[in-house]
């Protein structure tokens, strides 16, 4: 029953003198008429504790949708083409400076023999082929992160985030990372 | 007018009926139907999901501070925690492409240059570990984790500061290493 139907027959009842107050018109107009339906509120509410409101909420709050998988993400953006290999680089590296730094101060404990010298004495008795690859891949990703880095603190100023020039910028710093990766393991 | 009164009606009972699972009858076993009702009630409505559900991670505990009713708490400004450590954190990046650049362009480094790279990638490490641990622990949720992990970076900094020390003192440096194992 809609509100404002039920105002106006209340008015119409109440321009005849009536036995009720003016509070009690729009009730009275509704039972007045036979054919009126009365509109039922079958919501009932129930009073919980508040501790049980608590891990009602928490266990809502599992069954919320997450964040769509990674790959709905378009790749040439920046978080893939820039922002993640900086990370998975910069972590490698930093990783290995730190598993070196910690086992040098280890090495005289265990007998270990990672001075400069045994390190390169046994890095040139290996075949060209492998001492070639390892440089490559040890001088890409050193290449990339140092250029990328350039990147991101421009990014750091709010500048260089239209479309092209990250797509652009993107391809050239995976270009130029090759490059002078191949030209530290050939020319160096 | 029954056509426009029918969905309201189709809601509220609904509602009604998923409330009055969901509340459960007597508070003792308030928590078991609050949890069945809501499991129903997220398979009913996975229905109407388009793409598939694929949790890297199932979600972790949910921390609610304050009442049900209370928006999340906004953390208080810090520039020592803000600003100033995003700065400080670039000016330390920004600082390492000269001294990384300079062994190539002059041959070698100094020790006194070659001791400040070390220390200038020390920090850098730090940072950028500190950033990862930030990033993928959160502390609203796991803050012992949190806690633990910053600590043992903090502790694994330490070593490695003591470590690369006693290479630069007892050893040639880190430049001149890196040259003598690639020219190997």
């Amino acid at each position: 029953m809609n509100v404002s139907r039920v105002g106006v027959r209340a008015l119409q009842q109440g321009a005849k003198p009536n036995v009720f107050f003016s509070q009690n018109l729009p009730r009275a107009a509704m039972a007045a008429k036979a054919t009126t339906t009365m509109q039922t509120r079958p919501a009932s509410t129930n009073k919980i504790s508040e501790t049980d409101g608590h891990s009602l909420l928490a266990a809502q709050r599992r069954q919320r949708p997450i964040s769509p998988h990674l790959q709905v993400y378009d790749p040439t953006q920046t978080w893939f083409g820039g922002s993640i290999w900086n990370r998975i680089t910069g972590g490698a590296f930093s990783g290995g400076l730190y598993v070196f730094g910690a086992a040098y101060l280890a090495a005289p404990l265990f007998g270990w023999h990672i001075e400069s010298a045994s390190m390169a004495a046994a890095f040139g008795s290996l075949p060209l082929a492998v001492k070639g690859s390892l440089k490559f891949l040890m001088a890409w990703p050193f290449a990339f992160h140092g250029i990328n880095s350039m990147r991101h603190l421009t990014w750091d100023t709010a500048k260089g985030f239209s479309k092209k020039s990250v797509m652009s910028g993107g391809y050239a710093i995976l270009g130029a990372s090759v490059v002078s990766a191949l030209g530290m393991v050939l020319f160096l | 007018m029954a056509s426009i009164i029918r969905p309201a009606l189709l809601r509220q009972t609904a509602l009604a009926a998923s409330t009055r699972r969901a509340a459960g009858v007597s508070t003792n076993l308030a928590q078991q139907s609050v949890r069945s009702a809501i499991l129903k009630d997220s398979t009913r409505c996975a229905a109407f999901h388009t793409s598939s559900r694929r949790s890297l991670l199932p979600p972790g505990p949910q921390v609610i501070k304050g009442g049900v009713n209370d928006p999340a708490p906004v953390p208080e400004p810090s520039p020592t925690h803000g600003s100033y450590h995003w700065v400080f954190d670039r000016a330390i990046a920004a600082g390492l492409v000269p001294l990384t650049v300079a062994p190539f362009a002059a041959g070698g480094l100094n020790p006194t240059f070659d001791a400040l790279l070390c220390s200038f990638l020390l920090i850098h490490s730090h940072t950028g570990f500190q950033n990862i641990i930030v990033d993928y622990i959160p502390n609203g949720r796991y803050p012992k984790s949190r806690k633990g992990a910053m600590w043992l970076l903090n502790l694994a900094t330490v070593t490695v500061g003591i470590g690369l020390y006693e290479f630069e003192t007892n050893d040639v440096g880190l430049t001149e290493a890196i040259k003598r194992v690639w020219k190997a």
